[in-house]
């Protein structure tokens, strides 16, 4: 179903539309909450909650508006509602959890008893440095980041989702790159080019 | 030529292909001529590239062919907790917008009227000692508070000890929901062992104390369905003899023919490994 059907349907309060757009977008709603807050149980609540809003306050939604803009908008927002309502203060976490946590994410994968130990124990270790590098960045700054990096939106769409001016949104999202590169800084990747050009 | 603060603003922009044909022609130029510049602009990209390898846990097919059921669920129960709650408001809004506002500040004196009263009957008068038949009466709403809450807790843990992970949807089983409710029951608990405080209810307050513990390990399980977690709370019910006592609790006020809460509400179900 395409994006004008799909608000047309909702509109009428068609539920087989309401499950359309929940089966096409909650990936994308669950993701975003869950890049946010970090915990896979309060991500799959907040995006609930994000489809139930929608749902009910559909009548609010701007003829001409784009429907994913919205739906980012709620979730921003319900994420960000959420880390206030439990006073969320991102804890250090040492390279031993953070490589633990990426080795039972890795458990699940079809291919986890397949992988070279070597490799699999490299690209725990990456994925540890990139988990703690996200937990350096603002709010903001990461979910224009996310939005941007992983979601493909433009800076304009973002800047309509989130609300925000263009400019603030390339604010954003400058810093959250310079974090996250300062954070990177010793990976073989990156390391041996410097950069402080301000 | 652009400067090297322009140059610094389009770099994102950059990075992401959102330059037009012409500010990227010069912002390259720029770049072309300045190494400081285009060693920042390299390692922004390298940055972004060693982001790429991120890896985000995918939940599972089961996860995401279960969402719409949940999803679905949940609407049915917030409608129908919030319809009596919304109606309830709007019948006191329109039953008071009748009311003259005489009749409000003949309330009000009579409520103050009242407090009054109250207040000075506890502070002037000396407090009356309590009767046994109060006493007995205050330790048996205590018994009936402590009962309830073993009921309560005894459905919180036989959902969880009958839960098989290697055959049932880990996402059905709801953990987050569990985690909610015995946060709350170990809240409740220590009101609950302090009304405990009579002769021969040692045995009670013992069993609310474990119970009480208990609920603090589900609450406090880790994100996730936390399988592990789960596991190791099962082995603490079966150590302690959660159930066995709770079993004998019942059989005992049976014995003594005191009021079960749960006795309107059906026959409880055993554990599954407990059943002969």
């Amino acid at each position: 179903m395409d994006e004008r059907s799909l608000i047309e349907g909702m509109a009428r309060g068609d539920r087989a539309a309401f499950r359309d757009f929940v089966e096409q977008y909650k990936k994308k709603v669950y993701y975003l909450a869950l890049d946010m807050v970090g915990n896979a149980v309060d991500a799959e609540d907040i995006s609930q909650e994000v489809f139930l809003k929608v749902f009910r306050s559909f009548s609010t939604f701007r003829k001409g508006a784009k429907l994913s803009s919205w739906l980012y908008r709620v979730t921003y927002n319900a994420s960000i509602d959420h880390l206030r309502r439990k006073k969320f203060v991102p804890e250090p976490v040492g390279d031993e959890v953070l490589e633990s946590r990426s080795r039972d994410d890795n458990a699940g994968l079809p291919y986890g008893g397949a992988v070279d130990p070597a490799l699999a124990a490299e690209s725990s270790q990456l994925q540890a440095r990139i988990a703690r590098a996200l937990e350096k960045v603002s709010p903001q700054e990461k979910a224009v980041f996310l939005l941007r990096h992983y979601d493909d939106l433009m800076l304009k769409d973002i800047a309509s989702s989130l609300g925000l001016s263009i400019g603030s949104v390339k604010s954003y999202l400058f810093r959250a790159v310079r974090k996250l590169q300062k954070e990177l800084g010793g990976s073989p990747l990156i390391s041996g080019v410097e950069a402080s050009h301000d | 030529m652009i400067s090297c603060r322009t140059s610094k603003d389009r770099m994102i922009e950059s990075l992401y292909g959102e330059l037009g044909p012409t500010d990227k022609e010069r912002f390259d130029e720029h770049l072309r001529s300045c190494p400081i510049c285009a060693s920042e602009y390299s390692v922004l990209g390298a940055t972004l590239r060693v982001m790429d390898r991120r890896e985000r846990p995918d939940p599972g097919p089961a996860f995401w062919d279960g969402y719409w059921d949940r999803l679905s669920r949940r609407k049915v129960w917030e409608e129908a907790g919030e319809a009596p709650r919304t109606s309830l408001v709007a019948r006191l809004v329109r039953a008071l917008s009748g009311i003259p506002r005489w009749s409000y500040q003949a309330a009000g004196a009579a409520a103050l009227l009242l407090v009054g009263i109250l207040i000075g009957s506890r502070v002037v008068a000396p407090p009356a000692p309590v009767s046994t038949a109060t006493r007995g009466a205050m330790e048996s709403g205590a018994v009936v508070q402590a009962q309830n809450y073993i009921e309560r807790s005894k459905i919180l843990l036989l959902g969880l000890v009958n839960y098989d992970a290697a055959k049932e949807d880990a996402y059905a089983f709801d953990l987050g929901g569990k985690k909610t409710v015995s946060r709350e029951l170990a809240a409740e608990a220590p009101a609950i062992r302090g009304a405990l405080n009579a002769r021969g209810q040692k045995r009670l307050r013992d069993l609310v104390s474990d119970l009480e513990v208990i609920m603090m390990q589900i609450a406090n399980l880790g994100s996730g369905q936390d399988v592990e977690g789960v596991e190791l709370i099962k082995q603490g019910v079966d150590r302690r003899g959660i159930f066995l006592k709770i079993d004998l609790d019942r059989m005992g006020r049976d014995a003594r023919g005191t009021v079960d809460p749960a006795s309107s509400s059906g026959e409880s179900k055993l554990p599954k490994k407990n059943k002969i």
